[in-house]
């Protein structure tokens, strides 16, 4: 049996339980397929927009600033709910290294800047 | 002082709603003689409270999608990208601000030739537009 080329897509079993997490319900199995669609949906949408945020931009490379726009446009980066704070609620840590610049000994910033 | 300052704004933002009420009522006046329907007088308040709020909404965004470019000012470009998520509406905006620029073009030609038939001629997208420009440099 030779399996054709699927579109990457997010981990079915990641989808169910993020989803999970937040109905705090019991959600059957057809909703979890169409949440699925929805996020292939989802994504499909944010690329264009992406796209279209880093050309006006006038550049060619997708930044953070970008998607910070995007997510000001989403309504989810407000100016009572700044992008840190986002990232400190939703992020687990080792991303959040990455992200939120941190000074650690020997006078270094991480990331550094 | 700084109170001063707040009832002068209050007092521009009552200027501003009650010029937003005043078209908003013509534009109702116009829908109804198309389609036959009548508009209350508290449907057309609320019509026109809607639409100065969006306005705040459009001034933010705009002043976003400027900064984003790392421009101070609102360009075309960026009312278009604003109007981006629905696609009637952005092919509107589009041949819109063709016709304009062409019309600016044409008025550049002639030496700024006395336009006042253009400006009797104001969409409704043009005069929000035109509301939002204003509350933007009111906001800046």
């Amino acid at each position: 049996s030779e399996k054709k080329p699927r579109e990457p897509q997010i981990p079915r079993s990641l989808i169910k339980e993020i989803f999970r997490h937040f109905a705090k319900m019991p959600v059957t199995r057809d909703a979890f397929q169409i949440v699925e669609k929805c996020s292939e949906r989802y994504f499909k949408q944010l690329s264009n927009d992406l796209e279209a945020y880093t050309h006006h931009a006038g550049r060619k490379t997708v930044e953070a600033a970008d998607l910070e726009v995007l997510m000001r446009r989403q309504g989810l980066v407000t100016d009572k709910m700044p992008m840190n704070v986002l990232i400190e609620r939703f992020l687990p840590l080792e991303y959040r290294m990455l992200l939120i610049p941190v000074a650690v000994g020997g006078n270094k910033v991480i990331p550094c800047k | 002082m700084a109170a001063a300052g707040a009832e002068e704004r209050q007092v521009l933002a009552q200027r501003l709603k009650a010029a937003v009420h005043y078209t908003v009522g013509c534009l109702c006046q116009e829908v109804e003689e198309d389609k036959d329907v009548q508009f209350s007088k508290q449907t057309i308040a609320a019509i026109s409270e809607i639409t100065f709020r969006q306005c705040e909404i459009f001034a933010k965004d705009l002043e976003m999608f400027a900064r984003h470019a790392k421009r101070t000012t609102v360009t075309t470009e960026d009312v278009k990208l604003l109007a981006r998520r629905s696609n009637s509406l952005l092919k509107y905006i589009t041949q819109k601000s063709e016709e304009l620029a062409s019309s600016n073009m044409e008025q550049k030609e002639k030496k700024r030739k006395k336009s006042s038939a253009a400006k009797g001629e104001r969409t409704p997208g043009e005069q929000e537009a035109a509301v939002t420009e204003n509350e933007d440099s009111n906001m800046a």
